[in-house]
Order: C-alpha cells, then structure tokens, then sequence
C-alpha cells in the first residue's frame, strides 16, 4: 500500500516543484521591485512601501489605460464569439463536408500568422492612401479615411484584425463541435417544426454550452495579450485611446522613464485584479453550469 | 633510416612552422568573440554586412547584427544596456546619448578607438552631438540637420520661388495643396515620441525663441511654445492622410512617391529623392534651407561601446576596433559609391569631387547653407527621452483632436517637468 500511495507525489512534486519556480520566482520578484522605487537608470533603490499604488491611483493615464483594457477585453470577446458562433452555424447548415473541410484549413490561416506579421499586414491594408480595407471607405465617402488616426475608430480597427484571427479560428472549433453533436435531438427538433435558428439557439448551442463557455474564457486570456498587435498598429494612439494596462506599463518601464518599479506596481495591480476577475466568473458560470 | 629521418624533420618543422603561424594569428587577433550589435536598419549597415570577411580578417572575429526601428531600438538598448547587458555595441543618438553617458552604459569611445581611424575626420556637428560633458561616446553613421526639400515642378507650374521664410511658406503650402488631384502642401510627423512628432515640432519652438529650461526650471511652457503648437497644428491641415500618426517613413514615403509639394526634413531625404529605387519624383526635387526663423534639427546617429558586455579592455578594444572599422573611411567610400547620401559623416568624403560629381552641386550648396541655421533643439539632458516622449504623447493628442487645449498641455508638461527636476536632486 505505501509504495502504491507515494508514486504519485513521486511523480508530481519534482513538477510541482518546477511550476512552482516557474510561477513564484517572476511574481514575488515583481511584487518585490513594485515597492520599491527602481529606475532603470539609477541602481540604487529603497523600499517605498506602497507609494507606486497610491501614485497609480491619481494618475490619470493609468485609468485611462485600466478604462481601455476593459474595453478591449469586452469588445473583442463578444465580437469574436458573435462571429464565430453564427458562420459556424451558417457552415454547418450550408456547406458539404468537402467545401467545409476547406473553409475550415482557410479560416484557420489567420491564427497560423505570427500576431506581428498579421498587425503589419492589417495596419498597410488600413493605409488611408494606398489601403485595400479603406479603399471602399474612399470610394463612399469620396476622400481618404484614416481609421487608425481617429480616436473614434483605432480600437475597432484594431479589433477587426483579433477579431479575423480569432472569430474565424473558433468558427472552426464551433463547427467541429457542432458535427460531434448526436443527430437525434435535432432531428426532433426540425420534426417538431422548428426554425433552423431555433433548432440551434435551443438546442445545439445549450448543448455546447459547456466548450463555449471554455471559448469565451480562453479568448478572455488571450485578449488580455494583446501587446504586439496593438503596439504595431497604433502604439497606444492616436493619444492614449488604444493604450492598454500592459502597454502603458511597459512605456513607463521601457520607453519613456525606465521607471521599473512603478511599472511593476501596474503589472502587480494587473495580476490581482485579473485573478478576482476570472475567479469570480468561473464561480458564477460554474453555479450556472449546475442550474 | 633516411627516410624516417627526413620525414621526422619534415613533421617537426611542420610544427614549428605551424605553431609560429598560431602565435602570430594570436597575436593579432583583437577579439576573442563575434561582436554582437544592436541597431536600427541602415543601408550603411546593411552594405557593411557584405564585408564580415574583412573584419573577421582584421579583428579575428566577425560581427552580428540585431535591427529594431528607431522607438523598438531605444527601448531594446534602454533595457539591455540597463540589465543583462548582451550587446557589445549600441547605436545610440544625440537624444539617448546624455543618457547612456551618465547612467555608464557606454564607455569614452576614444580611449579605444585606434588613432589611425582618425576620428577627428568627422563632420564637427556630428563630433559635437556625439560628445557629452566633454568626452565623445558614439562614431556617426548618420547625422546632419534639416532641408527644405520641394518639387521643382508643382512651384515653377504654380509661379512662386522656394520659401525663405515661414510665413511665405505657409502661404506657398496653401496654394499647392490640391488633393483632389493627389497633391498634399507638406508633410509632417504626428506619431509621438522625442525623435517623432516632437523633432519636427522643436524646429519651430526654438525658431520662435523657445527654450526647454533656465538652469532646473522650466520655461517652455510660454507663448514660443503655444506658437510653435498652433503652427504646426495649422500645417498638419495640408499634411497626407496616415501622417497624423505616422513618422519618418509615412511622411518621407508620401513625398517619394509625389504627393507632397514640400516639406522641411532632415537631410538624408535629399539622398533618397535622387535615388530612382526609392523615389518617384527623380529629376523634380530642389533643396533650400529651412525657412526663418526656423533652426535646423542638429542630430547624429552612431555606435558606442557596451560598458556591460564588454567587461575587460580587451573586449572594449575589440568593440572600439569594429566601430572605427564601420565607420572607417573606406567604408565610408563604399557608401559613396552606392550612392547612401545619408550614410556619409566623413568631411574628407563629403567635400570630395565624387561626392560633387555624385549629388550635384545644388545639394552641396543647401547643405552648406543648412549648416548655418542647424542647432541642437532638444534638452541635452539624461532626461529628455522622457520629457520629449511625454510632450510627444500630448502632442499627438493635439494632432489628432482627443486634446484641444494647447496651453492646458503645456502646462501639464511643465509640471511634469518639474517632477523630473526634483527627482534629480
């Protein structure tokens, strides 16, 4: 029986023990630089306490920068999900398996490209002057439309390009998910006379609710890294309308003032507030997922 | 017997000979390792590449090198220059040198630089931008100030003469700009960062007698500078689409490309105007100096040594041995001969009648006469970085309307400025 119960802390505490590291280690170390008042600049450094945070609150960038974040994070999330989950319908419904199997090897493409690769493209396509994604906007409106330079539109141009790599790649996972399904319930459903929405709003979708909810919560992560392609494509501008949290963050640290610990404060301030977040949706969706 | 003996003998002094040649090899290899540099793309650069064999041959090592454009490359060699210290050379300029000076992330470049390279060569503007607290820091690749560069063409078919003043400009910008037939009046720099929007901005701020400080308080935040601001402001009406939040590249590429009937950048645009691979205006380009009052924007761009990665003399003197090979006059000549206007730094090149026969001496006169009003714009402070990315920040706020009070913001500015100063002391 002893051999028996100690393989598995045999087998998981040296990966435990790694992750551990892996995970603890950068955390106390940002945790350590943020109350402290580190520049890049200067080597000497005291302890400060918790006057980065006080200072983070009465600067009004930082908020900006928290403001932008949650917008991102809402805007891109449900516009992934709202294209995702109808092409995949529409797919499902329209297209033989061939043609499908092929949409699907298409639609994938765009999360193959490296997030620069795909930012630099996007942020020519968007060119008010020689831009093939504006030239429509040109011919409407009968002059060169800057998208990226207007503070009411560089977030949603943005948007558009994590929405094309996203939206499309889940549209396939959706599809996928969608063929796994048992014909019967459906088959019922048409039987009882309901709409092709209907048979998919009430049946196939709440059957899938558990893979998408894990969707909206893995693209939830991945929005939240969305550095390299906002930095590609606006820098945070035009201004500071498109500067996330960890954009700002690594402008103070790296580029403007090389202020590392008020940077870490933000990176710390971030971590906190991203593990409440989704420790307290999980909760919630799982309580759901019981009803 | 013989024949072993001989064979011996012949081995023997094989070894002799080859152990001679080893030691003479080690004596003359000045580095141990691949030079490691840190850059943004040049074609000066990108030629030199070309020739790692020769340098490999020289120092008995070759030389890698890492490209980043202008912003990545600040931030890259801030952070590594600061912490882990990987590269042996960095490519600093006039707005990170005070910086990378102070906080000792570069070393004194003559003190490993080889006499015969003959330093003092180079163009006194550029030396002078490359010095901090009297010792030099970086050898240029790149420097100069500022042009007014126009189509020849779109003024003669409109009847004026280039601009002498700003006014008069103004005025000339007015009347060229047609975009409905694809012609903008100038192109402007509206992306923020010191050596962005701001360095196109400074030329008007000092030529309406701005000043960034008096002593350790603040004094831009004056009528110079509201001036300045509203000008520029005014300007970017007739600049092209994609230059509100575009730089060198957008603003340059819309002149090469013919939509642009004037602008006022630095130098290296008159090179890239006469070169048919870059541009499509060959043949139709004139050159000025900038219109008064406004000063030139003095810079330069060049290598210095990494304090971290080069930890004994002997890699420091490697550094120094590349860096003075880079920027050596035969490589300079290659430059010449490739045509890379603005990779030349050298006055023996740049006063030479190849360079005359090469550019024209249309050129040559304007950038004699640019020399004149070329001035150092910015605050040569460790600070400036900061203090110019945070005005380059507001002030592409202003260009793109998420900010309209142009005084407001400079003294938001002030008072950051003033927080930088009490943070020193």
């Amino acid at each position: 029986m002893k051999v028996r119960t100690s393989l598995p802390i045999v087998f998981t505490v040296p990966t435990l023990a790694v992750l551990a590291i892996l995970a603890f280690v950068p955390t106390i170390d940002a945790i350590n630089i943020a109350l402290q008042n580190r520049e890049l600049s200067n080597p000497d450094s005291v302890y400060i306490g918790f006057a980065n945070f006080r200072a983070l609150i009465d600067d009004p960038r930082f908020l900006n920068s928290v403001r932008v974040s949650i917008e991102w994070e809402i805007l891109t999330v449900v516009a992934t999900m709202a294209v995702a989950i109808p092409l995949a319908v529409l797919m499902f419904e329209t297209t033989p398996p061939n043609v499908r199997n092929a949409l699907c090897v298409l639609f994938i493409v765009p999360a193959l490209l490296p997030r620069v690769s795909a930012a630099f493209v996007w942020r020519f396509a968007f060119h008010p002057l020689f831009g093939l994604a504006v030239y429509p906007l040109k011919l409407i409106t009968g002059h060169p439309v800057d998208l990226l330079a207007d503070p009411h539109t560089a977030m949603l141009a943005v948007a558009v390009v994590d929405v094309w790599q996203w939206g499309l790649l889940f549209s396939v996972v959706i599809v996928k998910l969608l063929e796994t399904l048992p014909p019967q319930p459906l088959e019922a459903a048409r039987l009882d006379h309901a709409r092709t929405w209907e048979v998919h709003a009430y049946v196939a979708l709440p059957m899938l609710r558990g893979a998408l909810i894990s969707l909206v919560f893995i693209k939830m992560i991945e929005s939240l890294r969305a550095f390299d392609l906002i930095y590609v494509m606006t820098r945070g501008g035009p201004g500071i309308t498109t500067e996330t949290l960890d954009m700002y963050a690594f402008s103070q640290g790296f580029i403007e003032s090389g202020r590392i610990s008020y940077a870490s404060s933000m990176a710390v301030l971030m971590m906190i507030a991203t593990t409440v977040a989704f420790t307290v949706l999980w909760r919630r969706v799982q309580r759901w997922q019981e009803v | 017997m013989r024949v072993r003996a001989a064979l011996a003998a012949a081995a023997g002094g094989a070894l002799v000979l080859a152990a001679g040649l080893a030691g003479t090899a080690n004596a003359e290899a000045v580095c141990s390792h691949d030079v490691r540099v840190l850059a943004q793309p040049r074609d000066g650069l990108t030629l030199l590449e070309k020739y790692k064999d020769e340098f490999k041959g020289l120092s008995g090592a070759s030389f890698n090198i890492d490209y980043l454009n202008e912003n990545d490359r600040r931030a890259k060699s801030r952070a590594d220059a600061s912490t882990v210290g990987k590269y042996n050379v960095y490519y600093i300029d006039e707005a990170n040198v005070a910086l990378f000076a102070k906080s000792k992330w570069v070393v004194p470049l003559l003190d490993y630089y080889p006499k015969e390279y003959d330093f003092a060569d180079f163009d006194p503007g550029r030396q002078k931008v490359a010095t901090f607290e009297d010792k030099v820091y970086f050898a240029p690749l790149t420097g100069g100030g500022d042009l007014l560069v126009y189509r020849k063409d779109l003024l003669e078919k409109a009847g004026i003469k280039p601009p002498t003043t700003l006014d008069e400009m103004i005025a000339d910008v007015k009347k060229l700009h047609d975009p409905d037939h694809g012609v903008y009046g100038i192109a402007l720099r509206g992306q923020r960062g010191s050596g962005a929007n701001v360095w196109r901005w400074m030329p008007y701020f000092r030529g309406f007698g701005g000043k960034w400080f008096d002593g350790n308080t603040p004094v831009f935040d004056g009528e110079p500078a509201v001036k300045a601001t509203e000008t520029y402001l005014e300007l970017f009406k007739y600049s092209p689409p994609g230059t509100k939040t575009g730089s060198w590249d957008e603003s340059t590429g819309a002149f090469l490309s013919g939509e642009v009937a004037l602008l006022v950048e630095s130098t290296p645009l008159a090179g890239e105007a006469i070169d048919p691979k870059l541009s499509k205006v060959v043949g139709k380009v004139g050159y000025a100096p900038p219109p008064s009052p406004l000063t030139g924007g003095g810079y330069a761009h060049g290598l210095a040594i990494g304090t971290k990665a080069n930890k004994d003399d002997a890699a420091k003197k490697c550094a120094g041995l590349f860096i003075a090979w880079a920027t050596s006059k035969e490589n300079e000549k290659r430059r010449l001969d490739d045509g890379e206007f603005g990779e030349l730094n050298r006055t023996s090149i740049m006063t030479s009648d190849e360079f005359n026969q090469k550019f024209g001496a249309d050129l040559g006169q304007a950038l004699a006469e640019t020399a004149k009003v070329t001035a150092v714009n910015f605050w040569q402070d460790p600070e400036w970085p900061n203090l110019g990315d945070h005005w380059g920040i507001e002030l592409e706020e202003l260009i793109t309307g998420t900010r309209t009070d142009i005084k407001g913001s400079l003294d938001e500015l002030n008072t950051f400025a003033k927080g930088l100063v009490a943070n020193r002391k």
